[in-house]
């Protein structure tokens, strides 16, 4: 099981020869034996030929005419945008540039801060860029480098992320180099030294990368924090972003810059092409049934017909799944397709990265982990499979072909079935509109300023009412107030408010001269570790198991082998071992699980369960789900206005038929009593996490008044209550079903509020430095300091309620787990619109898809198929007995 | 209260993670991590007190309701070195009464933790042979006796209509039975039960069998 049959019999313990040439079985393997192949020392700053760095930049007239030179060599011509943002760099001033990828927003932003260097020599560190993504950190350094080797300039562009190794941090701690890159989380720790102010106060431009990444994020909170230091130390440091498009440019600006900022929009928009791959017959009862990958002969075809395409799933599963389909079908093809998502080992992405610039790979079905990142020139198309859920997204990822002379972005939406083609539809029509989704900071996090005190308390310490006034500078904390400044100040030298001092508690502390320190090195070292830390979910290494007999009992004596990736820890939670689950292309059998750490060896040749991974969960956006409202209204009158509309048009017809089609300002409600009972649709087409919300929600009240037990259902565009009693739906709306009464603590109380709390509370407690990840090979000492969130949550519950901390993960699981807002807009469009209350003969094709998504999680997957696909003939039967 | 019956004896599962064997008037908790919250603070990690105390409450109950004769810890009694706080000690040797033994069978974290000279405990390594059973903090079965250990936390995850709830147990295999970690702020690994482990779940106020069926099935997507 573990070695293919031509192998030699393995022995006891297989050796490392052994087991690479397991690993070398799958065409994934060939990814990571080239990856090795081209692994270059990590983190030294990639060096293109180049003079000698002497640090000296050219007078500013000479560097103009030298720009000026360069853009005639090229041909280029500098966009009047480019000029903009110069002459506002010259004058001190920050600001906001957005407009789509390829449009040269580095290059202008780069010669600005340039420009702005050479009128105010000064010696160090001058220009620090800062980037979402540390694999995008290397890629921006050789840009850049590029740009000075071009214009003969001897700066040095350094590099220092995560990666950057000890030799390269060493060399920096000496001297910085004139430019350099870097992640939030790099900047923080920088800041945490007691010669920050030294290394960064001379600074003539910093310049924030993809901002709209990192606005929504508590990322994006600690680059605030910084860049409010930053501006501490240097009251008119110019700061400038760089953006996608995006729907609140002001907003993105204001938090970033302050007050004062130039936005400034790139005014070559490239023309993008959005289409979609249109199903040559459409069932009028769709369901996202084969896993999706029903048009697989279709998306073949497409991929012949190009030199290199993008495959962009919305989750890590569906991308394994895509990319198993595919090699099945085109085993010639193994080699020349390749996957990628988060999940992977660093060094086979970067492998399927490589692969993509230099043309080798045909294909690569990937998540969004490939949404940002350097521009591969071969990629002459995307395919978004399933639902773009998002008008930025599929912008976003569309502007990841084309780059190539000559060709224009080509993304073209494969629905997962039918109706999903009123996304895609949707999308293009907001994309026209320029209708995109809006990024909003997050709202003073406790963790984060937590976190940021006792990295500046590192750093020499801080003096609270100076600390405090500098904090408020950020867009974030603009109204911090003084119970919550105190609380914060007390959590990290007290360890909870002054009434409840916990005892032997000690981290920062006050010194005599009134400044707050850290003083134990022990605390000090914990957390600089702590810092870079701030990752969405924590993860578990999947390795190969090593030793141990294969097909035996081989848990308890396997030793963890070559790295394949890392998958949520609460996915592995969920396997026991034996069990086969697809992961990095292949399936794999979970051997067992030992610290932090997933031991796997090759699955048997069955295909293996699917997972089910938490990543990549993305709900549709508001503006995505207004224009799928705006295109069924559309429907409703008769109207078939674009080729996805065309095709749906028979499935639209019925849907008129049997019940109806909601106009502009109608809400469609469908009763239909069958053999299961008495089923209740809506549809508000406000996304799943709304829906699931409504659902659970609107049984609740239900059974309030009357004691009820419901099945519920829901997806994208509505949701399904199942009861052995009918809900007389007027009457319940009479009663308050849809008020807005309680409804905070109704959400609170039917949504499981508390679990979700304590699911929120992982990161906080991360991010605020309750739990510790320990050091890479950490001896014993570090162990007794293991703790789950999960524990600390019931703790701090139990002896300390009022902690802020606990607040805050309650106020971010109503805000954005459940998305109460949206929950209460919706429940508020409910009341005020026309209601459409109908009773079809059967189930509709709206309420189709809701019903075997129900049945989906009651069944396994081949009796799923078979009912299914009897339902569907039956609904069929009906339906031409229904046609006149 | 659910009584078993393992190597001939009678064993009485207490709701309050500990075990009570009549026939020797002897009570035995594993894994009381006593004074782990204090471990963090010294570490400059901000845990509220309280949990150590709850825990030595439990405690107390237990011995007020059932007077042992003997209390036996199963290892893990003191969190870490720096768990031991002259105040919480001090707590904790106030329990001790002269009609009662205690004896700690050295386990991990007692190692590191040392013993606090103001506990009356007699300390033992494992296995220690106490008749038809080997008492023990790492769950390895002995040749001969049946083992009574602690170390795993084990907990099992109960689906039932639609709730979830995931509870520390007792588990009691062919030659092995492991007790529920009885600290308040201590962590649980997940069981299973098969045919030849029986998981018992501590819930509230009782202790209940978890039939197999009844446990989460997991895994399967």
């Amino acid at each position: 099981m573990t070695a293919p049959p031509s192998d030699p019999p393995a022995p006891e313990e297989p050796t490392r020869e052994d087991i690479r040439r397991v690993v070398a079985s799958s065409s994934l393997a060939r990814q990571l034996r080239a990856a090795r192949a081209r692994a270059k020392p990590s983190g030294a700053a990639p060096r293109p030929r180049r003079r000698a760095a002497d640090g000296v930049l050219p007078e500013p007239d000479k560097l103009l005419s030298r720009i000026n030179a360069l853009y005639d060599a090229r041909g280029w011509q500098a966009f009047a945008f480019q000029r903009t943002v110069w002459a506002g760099l010259a004058a001190g001033r920050s600001g906001l540039l957005h407009a789509g990828t390829g449009s040269g927003k580095t290059l202008a932003v780069w010669l600005g801060a340039l420009q702005r260097a050479a009128a105010h020599p000064a010696d160090g560190l001058q220009v620090l860029w800062i980037t979402p993504m540390r694999a995008l950190a290397a890629d921006t350094a050789l840009t850049l480098q590029h740009t000075l080797r071009d214009l003969d300039i001897g700066w040095e562009v350094g590099l220092r992320t995560g990666d950057t190794g000890s030799a390269e941090r060493a060399r920096q701690s000496r001297r910085l180099p004139q430019a350099l890159v870097t992640t939030p989380e790099s900047l923080s720790l920088m800041l945490s030294h007691a010669d920050a102010r030294e290394r960064l106060a001379g600074l003539a431009a910093v310049v924030v990368d993809e901002w709209h990444e990192l606005i929504a994020s508590k990322r994006g909170v600690q680059v605030q924090l910084a860049l409010a230091r930053l501006r501490g130390w240097n009251a008119g440091l110019p700061v400038w972003g760089l953006s996608a498009t995006l729907g609140n440019p002001d907003h993105a600006m204001q938090v970033l810059c302050g007050d004062g900022g130039l936005r400034v929009a790139g005014e070559i928009e490239r023309p993008v092409k959005l289409d979609s791959l249109i199903p040559p017959r459409i069932e009028r009862f769709p369901w996202a049934g084969h896993l999706g990958v029903r048009l697989l002969d279709a998306v073949i075809a497409e991929l012949e017909a190009s030199r290199s395409t993008l495959l962009f799933t919305n989750t890590r599963s569906q991308a394994e799944l895509w990319y198993q389909a595919l090699l099945e079908a085109r085993p010639d093809w193994a080699g020349l397709i390749a996957l990628h998502h988060g999940s992977l080992a660093r060094e086979v992405r970067e492998w399927v990265e490589a692969g993509l610039k230099d043309g080798r790979l045909r294909a690569v079905v990937c998540t969004s982990s490939l949404d940002l990142g350097v521009d591969f020139l071969p990629v002459e198309r995307v395919l978004q499979l399933g639902s773009p859920k998002g008008v930025a997204r599929l912008m976003q990822r569309a502007g990841r072909s084309g780059h190539a002379p000559g060709r224009t972005p080509h993304a073209t939406c494969v629905p997962g079935h039918g109706l999903e083609l009123i996304d895609a539809a949707g999308a293009r029509r907001a994309v026209a509109a320029g209708r995109i989704e809006p990024r909003t900071a997050p709202e003073a996090p406790v963790d984060v300023l937590a976190q940021h005190l006792v990295t500046l308390a590192l750093a020499g310490g801080f003096d609270a009412d100076a600390l405090r006034a500098e904090v408020m500078g950020c867009w974030s904390y603009r109204a911090l107030d003084d119970a919550t400044w105190a609380w914060t100040l007390d959590f990290v030298t007290r360890g909870g408010a002054a009434l409840q001092a916990y005892p032997d508690y000690r981290k920062v502390e006050r010194g005599d001269d009134g400044l707050y320190r850290v003083e134990r090195a022990d605390i000090a070292r914990r957390h600089r570790m702590q810092i870079g830390t701030i990752t969405a979910d924590s993860a578990v290494e999947v390795r190969w198991a090593k030793g141990g007999k294969a097909g035996g009992k081989a848990g308890a004596a396997a030793l963890a082998g070559g790295r394949l990736g890392q998958v949520e820890e609460s996915f592995v939670g969920r396997l026991r071992p034996g069990d086969c689950f697809l992961f990095a292309g292949r399936v794999l059998e979970l051997v067992a699980v030992r610290d932090m750490q997933a031991l796997v060896r090759a699955g048997s040749a069955s295909r293996g369960t699917v997972p089910r991974w938490a990543g990549g969960r993305m709900p549709l956006s508001t503006e995505l789900a207004d224009e799928m409202r705006h295109l069924v209204a559309l429907a409703a009158g008769g109207e078939y206005p674009e080729p996805e509309l065309q095709a749906l048009r028979p499935l639209l017809e019925l849907q008129a038929r049997w019940s109806a089609l909601p106009g502009q300002d109608e809400r469609l409600v469908e009763r239909i009593a069958s053999r299961e009972g008495h089923h209740l649709f809506i549809y508000p087409f406000a996304g799943r996490p709304v829906h699931a919300g409504l659902a659970a929600l609107l049984a609740w009240r239900i059974a309030r008044r009357a004691p009820a037990t419901f099945s519920l259902s829901f997806n994208d565009y509505g949701l399904e209550l199942l009861s052995a009693r009918p809900v007389d739906w007027v009457a319940e709306v009479a009663a308050g079903l849809l008020s807005e009464d309680g409804l905070n603590a109704d959400i609170e109380h039917c949504l499981n509020a508390a679990q979700l709390a304590r699911r929120r509370f992982r990161e906080i407690a991360r991010v605020a430095g309750l739990t510790f990840q320990g050091y890479p090979g950490q001896g014993k000492s570090a162990r007794q300091l293991q703790v789950s969130s999960e524990l600390l949550f019931d703790v701090f519950t139990r002896h300390d309620p009022d902690n802020l901390l606990l607040q805050q993960a309650r106020q971010e699981a109503l805000c954005d787990e459940l998305d109460a807002a949206r929950i209460a807009r919706t429940l508020a469009e409910l009341r005020s619109a026309t209601l459409r209350l109908t009773a079809p003969p059967a189930m509709t094709p709206f309420a189709f898809p809701l019903l075997v998504a129900r049945l989906r999680e009651r069944l396994s997957t081949e009796q799923l198929s078979e009912r299914v696909a009897r339902m569907v003939a039956q609904l069929e039967r009906a339906c031409d007995g229904v046609r006149p | 209260m659910t009584e078993i019956l393992i190597a001939g004896e009678r064993l009485v599962l207490l709701p309050e993670r500990a075990l009570w064997w009549p026939a020797r008037a002897t009570l035995m908790v594993a894994d009381a991590h006593i004074g782990k919250g204090t471990a963090f603070r010294a570490l400059g990690v901000p845990v509220p007190a309280g949990s150590s105390d709850d825990t030595l409450a439990r405690l107390a109950s237990l011995l007020e309701r059932h007077a042992p004769r003997r209390l036996v810890f199963l290892g893990d009694l003191i969190h870490a070195r720096s768990a031991r706080e002259s105040g919480l000690m001090q707590r904790f040797a106030a329990l001790h009464s002269a009609d009662c033994d205690w004896l700690l069978v050295r386990g991990n974290h007692d190692a590191h933790a040392g013993v606090p000279p103001e506990l009356a405990l007699t300390v033992v390594d494992e296995p220690w042979a106490d008749g038809p059973f080997a008492l023990c903090h790492h769950p390895a079965p002995q040749p001969g006796r049946y083992v009574l250990a602690g170390h795993v936390h084990p907990a099992v995850r109960i689906e039932a209509g639609g709730d979830r709830l995931r509870l520390p147990c007792f588990a009691f295999g062919e030659a092995v039975g492991l007790l529920p970690a009885f600290g308040q702020f201590t962590g649980h690994a997940d069981q299973t039960p098969t045919p030849g482990l029986h998981l018992y779940a501590c819930a509230g106020e009782r202790v209940l069998a978890v039939p197999h069926s009844s446990a989460r099935r997991r895994g399967r997507a």
